[in-house]
């Protein structure tokens, strides 16, 4: 019973502490509800001139991301087999996984940051970004399928007389490429949303004109961009889904 | 002439951390035999088959398997053992999500080089000792299913087709029957026992009913606390020898369900062959 008061205790003060540190305060957010629709009401009517900067840059953002998505997932699959801990040696898939887990905690931003500073800016950028948060993520994903995988019938595999490649190939791979496409897919869902952001930073996309536009206070055109952004990352949802539903 | 030897075993010993799991003084197995391995769970039956697969090392004494001398160092050599052996599982352990003839297939890879089975070159030999196997077992319209959706007695006969497409001398089948029901188990015991006939393999088999093994095996060899307690002819082995042999189990008589079961976490690779003894061998 004790142990429950000073729970209860211990998280209310916690909560307080938060609140109190974000200077959270009701009233302020009651007041701000007006400009909140003034803020909506100056994107509209929507202003369509824009389209053809539209198009260009969802394009470009749709291309950062598949070539992003491509290039992470070129690295995770086969770190990702390599930081398996039933596969390989500890000297092996530690390291792999301490790289693994160092590159997914820099903020995506600070990734396109960093690389827009190295290679300039434009899509490039968002392009090894988005590479190489992928490979953080996905490669994690993709060890631990692969630690969850069955060994039985790999060692039975083992027992005709296969090699280790051909294991991989006839009995690994079969077994997890399926839930390795639905990562996949996710992932691809995943940096398609982030990918509408880097151009925060100067790396390309829908989001730089979005953000250009609403430094120039062209609020009707940036509007058109921020509904292309969320019907973009609907689609990629849509997409993501339809290929795990035929998958899984 | 006395037939030719293809399992000769003196004072091996197999420990799992510093307990002896299994300890056999002197095994000689001949080529065709029929041989029927009993025990209680935990008896050592499945180690024994696991030492002449090569996954367990046995620490010291003499192991010789169609003359190959244990420990088999040599990669070649290893892979030669092993497609010599075929192995049948108590859960098949096929690839479900490939087909049934891609499963029999992987009896083939250790005739196929790398770069073949990657391109997915098949000999016209190989799909005739495909096509051959899977009559065997009498699984021709099932072919392009995937084996996940076969029922577990046609899934114990793909196991069985992969274990002949590797063209084996020997059958080790590690409880073959104890996860389907009595009636399949006797289909499937008969076409293991046919098929061994057949081609002229020599079979050794884990079983955890004795009336099974009386009835298909023309030797039996009783393990109990990881050593043979008694080796004979199946006729020759009587109630009383059974009672004894399951006397400590505990169970009023009644032989204990699921015996051994490789733990998932056992799985080490690819430095296999120096791997711990699986638990409850």
């Amino acid at each position: 019973m004790a142990g429950k008061v000073s729970l209860f205790l211990a998280v209310s003060a916690l909560l307080f502490w938060s609140f109190q540190g974000s200077e959270f305060s009701p009233g302020q957010f009651w007041r701000g509800i007006p400009q909140l629709f003034h803020f909506f009401g100056r994107m509209t009517p929507p202003d369509w001139s824009v389209w053809d900067v539209l198009l260009t840059s969802a394009i470009e953002t749709l291309q950062t991301t598949i070539a992003g998505t491509f290039l992470g997932a070129l690295f995770a699959y086969p770190l990702g087999v390599l930081a398996a801990s039933n596969w390989t040696p500890i000297w092996v898939h530690l390291p792999i996984k301490a790289f693994m887990a160092f590159v997914r905690s820099i903020p995506l931003l600070l990734l396109a940051l960093l690389f827009v500073s190295a290679v300039g800016l434009g899509p490039f950028p968002g392009v090894l970004a988005l590479a190489v948060h992928s490979v953080g993520v996905l490669g994690r994903f993709v060890a631990e399928e692969i630690e969850a995988t069955d060994p039985k019938p790999l060692l039975a595999l083992q027992g005709t007389g296969a090699s280790s490649l051909q294991i991989i190939q006839h009995g690994l791979i079969p077994q997890v490429l399926p839930q390795m496409v639905a990562h996949l897919a996710i992932r691809f869902e995943m940096n398609l949303r982030d990918s509408t952001i880097l151009g925060l930073v100067g790396a390309g996309g829908l989001g730089f004109y979005v953000f250009l536009y609403v430094k120039q206070f062209q609020w009707q055109k940036s509007g058109v961009l921020v509904l292309a952004i969320i019907a973009l990352v609907f689609a990629g949802e849509f997409a993501a889904w339809q290929v795990r539903k035929r998958l899984i | 002439m006395s037939k030719e030897m293809v399992i000769q075993i003196e004072n091996a010993r197999v420990e799992m951390g510093s307990r002896t799991i299994l300890s056999v003084d002197h095994l000689e197995i001949s080529r065709g035999e029929r041989v029927a391995v009993i025990g209680n769970s935990g008896s050592g039956k499945t180690t024994l088959m696991r030492m002449l697969k090569g996954y367990v090392p046995c620490l010291e004494g003499k192991v010789v398997v169609m003359g190959d001398v244990f420990p088999i160092r040599d990669p070649q050599k290893m892979k030669n053992h092993h497609r010599h052996i075929g192995m049948i599982h108590q859960h098949f352990d096929l690839i479900g999500r490939e087909t049934v003839w891609q499963n029999v297939y992987h009896g083939r890879l250790g005739y196929v080089s790398l770069l073949k089975s990657v391109f997915g070159v098949c000999s016209e030999r190989d799909l005739q000792i495909c096509a051959q196997a899977i009559h065997e077992v009498h699984l021709e319209g099932k072919q392009r299913r995937f084996a996940r959706t076969l029922s577990g007695g046609e899934q114990q006969r793909v196991a069985i087709a992969r274990a002949l497409a590797q063209e084996p001398t020997i059958l080790l089948a590690d409880e073959p029957v104890s996860s389907l029901d009595p009636a399949l188990a006797e289909d499937i015991m008969d076409l293991l026992v046919s098929v061994c006939d057949a081609y002229d393999l020599t079979l050794m088999m884990s079983l955890h009913l004795p009336e099974l093994a009386r009835r298909y095996a023309d030797r039996i060899l009783a393990l109990k606390n990881g050593e043979i307690m008694w080796d004979g002819s199946s006729d020759s082995l009587s109630n009383d020898r059974i009672c004894e042999i399951y006397e400590f189990m505990g169970t009023n008589g009644v032989v204990n369900g699921n015996g051994t079961r490789a733990s998932r976490s056992a799985f080490t690779w690819p430095y296999g062959w120096q791997g711990q003894p699986l638990p409850g061998g």
